[in-house]
Protein backbone atom coordinates (compact mmCIF):
# COMPACT_ATOMS: atom_id res chain seq x y z
CA UNK A 1 0.00 0.00 0.00
CA UNK A 2 2.65 2.33 0.70
CA UNK A 3 4.13 3.12 -2.81
CA UNK A 4 0.36 3.81 -4.02
CA UNK A 5 -0.06 6.76 -1.52
CA UNK A 6 3.41 7.61 -2.01
CA UNK A 7 2.28 8.11 -5.97
CA UNK A 8 -0.89 10.14 -5.23
CA UNK A 9 1.35 12.92 -3.26
CA UNK A 10 3.50 13.24 -5.77
CA UNK A 11 0.52 13.78 -8.37
CA UNK A 12 -1.63 16.09 -6.46
CA UNK A 13 1.15 18.37 -6.46
CA UNK A 14 1.80 18.03 -10.36
CA UNK A 15 0.38 20.40 -12.53
CA UNK A 16 -2.68 18.81 -14.64
CA UNK A 17 -1.74 18.32 -18.28
CA UNK A 18 -3.67 20.27 -20.93
CA UNK A 19 -4.14 18.43 -24.47
CA UNK A 20 -4.14 20.24 -27.24
CA UNK A 21 -3.16 20.82 -30.98
CA UNK A 22 -2.78 24.47 -32.21
CA UNK A 23 -3.46 25.40 -36.04
CA UNK A 24 -2.13 28.89 -36.50
CA UNK A 25 -4.48 30.38 -39.23
CA UNK A 26 -3.05 33.35 -41.05
CA UNK A 27 -4.24 35.88 -44.44
CA UNK A 28 -2.54 34.83 -47.02
CA UNK A 29 -3.96 36.77 -49.58
CA UNK A 30 -5.81 39.47 -47.26
CA UNK A 31 -6.33 41.69 -50.52
CA UNK A 32 -7.32 41.23 -54.24
CA UNK A 33 -7.78 43.50 -56.80
CA UNK A 34 -8.91 43.30 -60.41
CA UNK A 35 -9.79 45.90 -63.66
CA UNK A 36 -10.28 45.36 -66.85
CA UNK A 37 -10.70 47.85 -69.65
CA UNK A 38 -11.97 46.29 -72.85
CA UNK A 39 -9.94 42.79 -73.09
CA UNK A 40 -8.82 40.73 -70.36
CA UNK A 41 -8.07 37.33 -69.69
CA UNK A 42 -10.23 35.35 -67.13
CA UNK A 43 -9.80 31.74 -67.09
CA UNK A 44 -13.66 30.78 -66.58
CA UNK A 45 -16.09 33.07 -65.39
CA UNK A 46 -15.58 34.52 -61.31
CA UNK A 47 -18.56 33.83 -60.02
CA UNK A 48 -17.80 29.48 -61.03
CA UNK A 49 -13.86 30.26 -59.70
CA UNK A 50 -12.59 31.25 -62.70
CA UNK A 51 -9.19 32.94 -62.36
CA UNK A 52 -8.26 36.23 -63.42
CA UNK A 53 -4.80 37.13 -65.38
CA UNK A 54 -2.67 39.76 -67.14
CA UNK A 55 -3.55 40.77 -70.26
CA UNK A 56 -1.33 43.46 -72.17
CA UNK A 57 -4.01 44.07 -74.81
CA UNK A 58 -4.43 47.45 -75.14
CA UNK A 59 -8.12 48.25 -76.14
CA UNK A 60 -9.15 50.84 -78.43
CA UNK A 61 -12.24 53.24 -79.28
CA UNK A 62 -12.11 54.77 -82.79
CA UNK A 63 -13.98 56.83 -84.82
CA UNK A 64 -13.93 58.31 -88.47
CA UNK A 65 -15.51 61.70 -89.24
CA UNK A 66 -16.74 62.03 -92.60
CA UNK A 67 -15.41 64.86 -94.54
CA UNK A 68 -18.49 66.80 -94.68
CA UNK A 69 -19.37 66.27 -90.79
CA UNK A 70 -15.95 67.66 -89.86
CA UNK A 71 -17.04 70.52 -87.02
CA UNK A 72 -20.66 69.82 -87.75
CA UNK A 73 -21.55 69.84 -83.58
CA UNK A 74 -22.97 66.40 -84.41
CA UNK A 75 -21.28 63.90 -81.49
CA UNK A 76 -19.68 61.52 -83.31
CA UNK A 77 -19.56 57.61 -81.47
CA UNK A 78 -16.58 55.51 -80.83
CA UNK A 79 -16.40 51.92 -81.64
CA UNK A 80 -14.23 50.07 -79.81
CA UNK A 81 -11.92 46.71 -81.14
CA UNK A 82 -12.52 44.75 -78.21
CA UNK A 83 -14.92 41.77 -78.56
CA UNK A 84 -15.67 41.60 -74.79
CA UNK A 85 -19.42 41.89 -74.38
CA UNK A 86 -19.61 39.23 -71.83
CA UNK A 87 -18.90 39.64 -68.53
CA UNK A 88 -16.07 38.27 -67.15
CA UNK A 89 -18.23 37.76 -63.50
CA UNK A 90 -21.09 35.49 -65.13
CA UNK A 91 -20.82 35.47 -68.85
CA UNK A 92 -23.50 37.69 -69.03
CA UNK A 93 -23.98 39.37 -72.33
CA UNK A 94 -23.29 42.63 -70.66
CA UNK A 95 -21.85 44.88 -72.89
CA UNK A 96 -23.01 45.65 -76.80
CA UNK A 97 -19.87 45.74 -79.10
CA UNK A 98 -18.45 47.40 -80.86
CA UNK A 99 -20.04 50.27 -79.60
CA UNK A 100 -19.63 49.91 -76.11
CA UNK A 101 -16.50 49.29 -74.36
CA UNK A 102 -16.57 46.55 -71.02
CA UNK A 103 -14.76 47.90 -67.60
CA UNK A 104 -14.92 46.11 -63.92
CA UNK A 105 -13.19 43.91 -61.64
CA UNK A 106 -13.55 43.49 -58.17
CA UNK A 107 -11.79 44.41 -54.67
CA UNK A 108 -12.31 42.21 -52.11
CA UNK A 109 -10.05 41.83 -48.72
CA UNK A 110 -10.23 40.71 -45.40
CA UNK A 111 -12.00 42.68 -42.00
CA UNK A 112 -15.20 43.80 -42.94
CA UNK A 113 -15.71 47.88 -43.74
CA UNK A 114 -16.61 49.95 -46.62
CA UNK A 115 -13.42 50.73 -47.76
CA UNK A 116 -13.05 51.73 -51.85
CA UNK A 117 -10.67 51.23 -54.48
CA UNK A 118 -10.39 53.84 -56.73
CA UNK A 119 -9.94 54.11 -60.49
CA UNK A 120 -8.63 57.01 -62.08
CA UNK A 121 -7.61 57.48 -65.57
CA UNK A 122 -4.10 59.28 -66.54
CA UNK A 123 -5.04 61.36 -69.08
CA UNK A 124 -2.62 63.39 -72.20
CA UNK A 125 -3.74 66.54 -72.95
CA UNK A 126 -4.08 65.87 -76.31
CA UNK A 127 -4.70 63.22 -79.05
CA UNK A 128 -2.19 63.78 -81.86
CA UNK A 129 -1.57 63.05 -85.36
CA UNK A 130 1.73 62.45 -87.72
CA UNK A 131 1.62 66.09 -88.52
CA UNK A 132 1.83 66.99 -84.40
CA UNK A 133 -1.41 68.56 -85.09
CA UNK A 134 -3.98 68.38 -81.93
CA UNK A 135 -7.15 67.66 -80.42
CA UNK A 136 -8.06 67.96 -76.55
CA UNK A 137 -9.16 64.91 -74.79
CA UNK A 138 -11.58 67.30 -73.40
CA UNK A 139 -13.80 66.31 -76.57
CA UNK A 140 -14.38 63.01 -76.13
CA UNK A 141 -16.76 61.92 -73.60
CA UNK A 142 -18.93 58.90 -72.09
CA UNK A 143 -22.08 57.46 -71.38
CA UNK A 144 -22.27 54.54 -68.96
CA UNK A 145 -24.80 51.21 -69.11
CA UNK A 146 -25.23 47.87 -69.95
CA UNK A 147 -27.50 45.32 -70.46
CA UNK A 148 -30.08 44.58 -67.63
CA UNK A 149 -28.32 47.47 -65.53
CA UNK A 150 -30.68 49.18 -62.70
CA UNK A 151 -29.60 51.55 -60.23
CA UNK A 152 -26.08 53.59 -60.53
CA UNK A 153 -23.04 52.55 -62.03
CA UNK A 154 -19.65 52.04 -60.43
CA UNK A 155 -18.18 53.45 -63.33
CA UNK A 156 -20.60 56.38 -63.72
CA UNK A 157 -20.59 58.81 -67.37
CA UNK A 158 -18.07 61.34 -67.70
CA UNK A 159 -15.77 63.42 -69.63
CA UNK A 160 -12.04 63.38 -70.46
CA UNK A 161 -9.60 66.45 -68.66
CA UNK A 162 -7.41 67.28 -70.87
CA UNK A 163 -3.86 66.65 -68.91
CA UNK A 164 -4.59 64.82 -65.74
CA UNK A 165 -5.24 62.02 -63.97
CA UNK A 166 -9.22 61.53 -62.96
CA UNK A 167 -11.34 59.67 -60.74
CA UNK A 168 -13.71 57.27 -63.56
CA UNK A 169 -15.06 55.32 -61.43
CA UNK A 170 -14.97 53.02 -57.88
CA UNK A 171 -15.00 49.40 -56.45
CA UNK A 172 -16.74 48.78 -53.00
CA UNK A 173 -14.91 46.20 -50.53
CA UNK A 174 -15.74 42.72 -51.36
CA UNK A 175 -17.94 43.69 -54.49
CA UNK A 176 -17.59 43.24 -58.47
CA UNK A 177 -18.49 46.08 -60.37
CA UNK A 178 -18.66 46.95 -64.08
CA UNK A 179 -19.91 49.33 -66.47
CA UNK A 180 -20.11 49.48 -70.67
CA UNK A 181 -18.95 52.75 -72.23
CA UNK A 182 -19.68 54.48 -75.07
CA UNK A 183 -17.94 56.82 -76.04
CA UNK A 184 -18.46 60.00 -77.97
CA UNK A 185 -16.32 62.84 -80.26
CA UNK A 186 -17.96 66.33 -79.25
CA UNK A 187 -17.00 67.29 -83.12
CA UNK A 188 -17.57 70.72 -82.59
CA UNK A 189 -13.87 71.85 -84.27
CA UNK A 190 -12.47 71.40 -87.98
CA UNK A 191 -8.46 70.23 -87.29
CA UNK A 192 -6.46 69.72 -89.88
CA UNK A 193 -6.77 66.51 -91.61
CA UNK A 194 -5.71 63.32 -90.01
CA UNK A 195 -5.43 60.67 -87.85
CA UNK A 196 -5.14 61.56 -84.20
CA UNK A 197 -4.41 59.48 -81.25
CA UNK A 198 -3.97 59.45 -77.96
CA UNK A 199 -3.65 56.52 -75.21
CA UNK A 200 -5.55 56.62 -71.58
CA UNK A 201 -4.26 54.90 -68.62
CA UNK A 202 -6.87 53.29 -66.53
CA UNK A 203 -5.42 52.52 -62.56
CA UNK A 204 -7.10 50.57 -60.15
CA UNK A 205 -5.89 51.47 -56.32
CA UNK A 206 -6.79 50.13 -53.24
CA UNK A 207 -6.11 51.34 -49.52
CA UNK B 1 -21.28 18.58 -20.88
CA UNK B 2 -21.13 21.64 -18.70
CA UNK B 3 -17.96 23.15 -18.05
CA UNK B 4 -19.11 23.49 -13.96
CA UNK B 5 -19.56 19.22 -13.74
CA UNK B 6 -16.22 18.95 -14.23
CA UNK B 7 -13.95 17.20 -11.76
CA UNK B 8 -10.37 16.44 -11.45
CA UNK B 9 -9.65 12.76 -11.60
CA UNK B 10 -6.65 11.11 -10.95
CA UNK B 11 -5.54 7.52 -13.13
CA UNK B 12 -2.74 4.92 -13.25
CA UNK B 13 -1.62 3.29 -15.93
CA UNK B 14 -0.86 -0.61 -15.50
CA UNK B 15 2.37 0.19 -16.48
CA UNK B 16 3.16 2.06 -13.51
CA UNK B 17 3.28 5.99 -14.59
CA UNK B 18 0.19 7.87 -14.01
CA UNK B 19 -1.87 9.77 -16.22
CA UNK B 20 -3.37 13.15 -14.96
CA UNK B 21 -6.96 13.62 -16.30
CA UNK B 22 -9.94 16.27 -16.36
CA UNK B 23 -13.32 14.37 -15.84
CA UNK B 24 -16.79 15.27 -16.02
CA UNK B 25 -19.93 13.70 -15.41
CA UNK B 26 -21.79 13.65 -18.51
CA UNK B 27 -25.51 12.48 -19.75
CA UNK B 28 -26.57 8.90 -18.72
CA UNK B 29 -23.49 8.13 -16.45
CA UNK B 30 -20.61 9.05 -18.85
CA UNK B 31 -17.16 10.70 -18.06
CA UNK B 32 -15.96 12.64 -20.53
CA UNK B 33 -11.63 12.76 -19.89
CA UNK B 34 -9.66 14.30 -21.89
CA UNK B 35 -7.60 12.27 -23.94
CA UNK B 36 -3.19 12.64 -24.19
CA UNK B 37 -2.70 13.55 -27.65
CA UNK B 38 0.61 15.33 -26.43
CA UNK B 39 1.68 12.77 -29.80
CA UNK B 40 -0.12 14.60 -32.28
CA UNK B 41 1.70 16.45 -34.70
CA UNK B 42 0.14 19.44 -37.14
CA UNK B 43 2.26 18.84 -40.14
CA UNK B 44 1.92 22.33 -41.27
CA UNK B 45 1.17 24.20 -38.26
CA UNK B 46 0.91 27.90 -39.99
CA UNK B 47 -1.68 27.61 -42.26
CA UNK B 48 -1.81 30.33 -45.04
CA UNK B 49 -5.43 31.02 -45.50
CA UNK B 50 -7.01 32.28 -48.88
CA UNK B 51 -10.32 33.11 -50.29
CA UNK B 52 -12.38 30.16 -50.93
CA UNK B 53 -13.88 31.71 -53.89
CA UNK B 54 -13.02 34.35 -55.70
CA UNK B 55 -15.66 36.30 -56.41
CA UNK B 56 -17.34 38.22 -53.56
CA UNK B 57 -20.68 37.73 -54.73
CA UNK B 58 -21.13 34.14 -54.27
CA UNK B 59 -22.73 32.56 -50.95
CA UNK B 60 -19.24 31.70 -49.90
CA UNK B 61 -17.74 34.75 -51.26
CA UNK B 62 -16.49 35.89 -47.81
CA UNK B 63 -15.26 32.58 -46.86
CA UNK B 64 -11.31 32.10 -46.44
CA UNK B 65 -10.11 28.06 -46.39
CA UNK B 66 -6.74 26.75 -45.35
CA UNK B 67 -6.18 23.16 -44.90
CA UNK B 68 -2.85 20.69 -42.93
CA UNK B 69 -2.68 17.47 -42.30
CA UNK B 70 -2.61 16.55 -38.93
CA UNK B 71 -1.15 13.15 -37.70
CA UNK B 72 -2.98 12.34 -34.82
CA UNK B 73 -1.62 10.05 -32.26
CA UNK B 74 -4.22 9.30 -28.96
CA UNK B 75 -3.27 7.78 -25.64
CA UNK B 76 -5.90 5.73 -24.87
CA UNK B 77 -4.55 3.42 -22.22
CA UNK B 78 -6.35 4.55 -19.84
CA UNK B 79 -9.44 2.91 -21.27
CA UNK B 80 -8.03 0.01 -22.86
CA UNK B 81 -10.46 -3.14 -23.03
CA UNK B 82 -13.63 -0.66 -22.77
CA UNK B 83 -15.36 1.29 -24.95
CA UNK B 84 -15.85 4.77 -25.38
CA UNK B 85 -16.64 7.46 -27.69
CA UNK B 86 -14.18 10.09 -28.59
CA UNK B 87 -14.36 13.51 -29.98
CA UNK B 88 -12.77 16.65 -31.39
CA UNK B 89 -13.57 19.26 -29.35
CA UNK B 90 -13.03 22.94 -31.27
CA UNK B 91 -13.45 25.15 -28.27
CA UNK B 92 -14.96 28.56 -28.70
CA UNK B 93 -12.60 30.94 -29.74
CA UNK B 94 -10.98 34.15 -31.44
CA UNK B 95 -11.69 35.10 -34.38
CA UNK B 96 -15.04 33.99 -34.04
CA UNK B 97 -16.60 31.29 -35.78
CA UNK B 98 -15.02 29.02 -37.18
CA UNK B 99 -15.47 25.63 -39.30
CA UNK B 100 -12.89 22.58 -39.43
CA UNK B 101 -13.62 19.41 -41.76
CA UNK B 102 -11.44 16.82 -42.24
CA UNK B 103 -11.16 13.74 -43.62
CA UNK B 104 -9.48 10.77 -42.10
CA UNK B 105 -7.57 7.81 -43.80
CA UNK B 106 -10.25 5.15 -41.54
CA UNK B 107 -9.38 4.80 -38.01
CA UNK B 108 -11.09 8.01 -37.18
CA UNK B 109 -14.43 9.27 -38.59
CA UNK B 110 -14.25 12.06 -41.16
CA UNK B 111 -16.25 15.05 -40.01
CA UNK B 112 -17.17 18.28 -39.54
CA UNK B 113 -17.07 20.77 -36.64
CA UNK B 114 -17.62 24.09 -35.77
CA UNK B 115 -15.65 26.34 -32.93
CA UNK B 116 -17.89 25.82 -29.75
CA UNK B 117 -18.91 22.52 -30.13
CA UNK B 118 -16.89 18.88 -30.56
CA UNK B 119 -18.03 16.25 -33.14
CA UNK B 120 -17.78 12.49 -32.85
CA UNK B 121 -14.60 10.67 -33.99
CA UNK B 122 -14.79 6.79 -33.00
CA UNK B 123 -16.79 4.67 -30.88
CA UNK B 124 -16.81 1.43 -30.27
CA UNK B 125 -14.11 -0.56 -28.01
CA UNK B 126 -10.84 0.64 -27.06
CA UNK B 127 -8.87 -2.14 -28.41
CA UNK B 128 -5.31 -0.72 -28.71
CA UNK B 129 -3.35 1.50 -26.09
CA UNK B 130 -3.00 4.00 -28.84
CA UNK B 131 -4.97 5.08 -31.47
CA UNK B 132 -3.47 6.42 -34.51
CA UNK B 133 -4.68 8.20 -38.06
CA UNK B 134 -3.22 10.72 -40.46
CA UNK B 135 -6.31 13.79 -40.64
CA UNK B 136 -6.63 16.21 -43.77
CA UNK B 137 -8.11 19.15 -42.02
CA UNK B 138 -9.58 22.21 -43.42
CA UNK B 139 -10.06 25.57 -41.99
CA UNK B 140 -13.47 27.73 -42.63
CA UNK B 141 -13.12 31.38 -41.50
CA UNK B 142 -15.06 34.60 -42.20
CA UNK B 143 -12.42 36.52 -44.17
CA UNK B 144 -13.98 39.72 -42.70
CA UNK B 145 -13.16 38.44 -39.10
CA UNK B 146 -9.31 37.68 -39.93
CA UNK B 147 -7.94 41.24 -38.54
CA UNK B 148 -4.58 38.99 -38.26
CA UNK B 149 -3.31 35.72 -37.63
CA UNK B 150 -4.72 33.55 -34.83
CA UNK B 151 -4.02 30.20 -33.51
CA UNK B 152 -6.71 27.50 -33.32
CA UNK B 153 -6.81 25.23 -30.10
CA UNK B 154 -8.09 21.76 -30.48
CA UNK B 155 -8.60 18.73 -28.35
CA UNK B 156 -9.36 15.16 -28.00
CA UNK B 157 -12.27 14.06 -25.21
CA UNK B 158 -13.26 10.31 -23.92
CA UNK B 159 -16.73 9.63 -23.25
CA UNK B 160 -16.70 6.53 -21.45
CA UNK B 161 -19.37 4.84 -19.41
Amino acid sequence: MMPRIWSALVLAGAPIAAWAFTVAIVPASPQEVYLQVGVGSFAGNYNVGGTPGNNATISKASVTVAAAAVGNGTAQALATDSTVGASPYDGYIYCNTPAQLYIGGFYRRTTSGSNTAIVTATVPASLVNASGDQIAFSRISWTTGGNGDNGSEPFPAGTFVSGGVQTVGAIAQNQWAESCWTFRYSNTTVPPQGTYIGRVLYTVTAP
Amino acid sequence: MSPQHRTALLRFACTGWAVALMAASGVAGAVTTAIDDSGTVVLSPSVPMRWQALSPRQGNGVLMIGSTTVRVQLNVMPWLQHSGRIYLVFPAQQPGTVRASWSSQGRLLSGSVTSGSRALVYAGPISTPVVQDVLQLAIFVDGRQMHRGYELNFHFEMEST
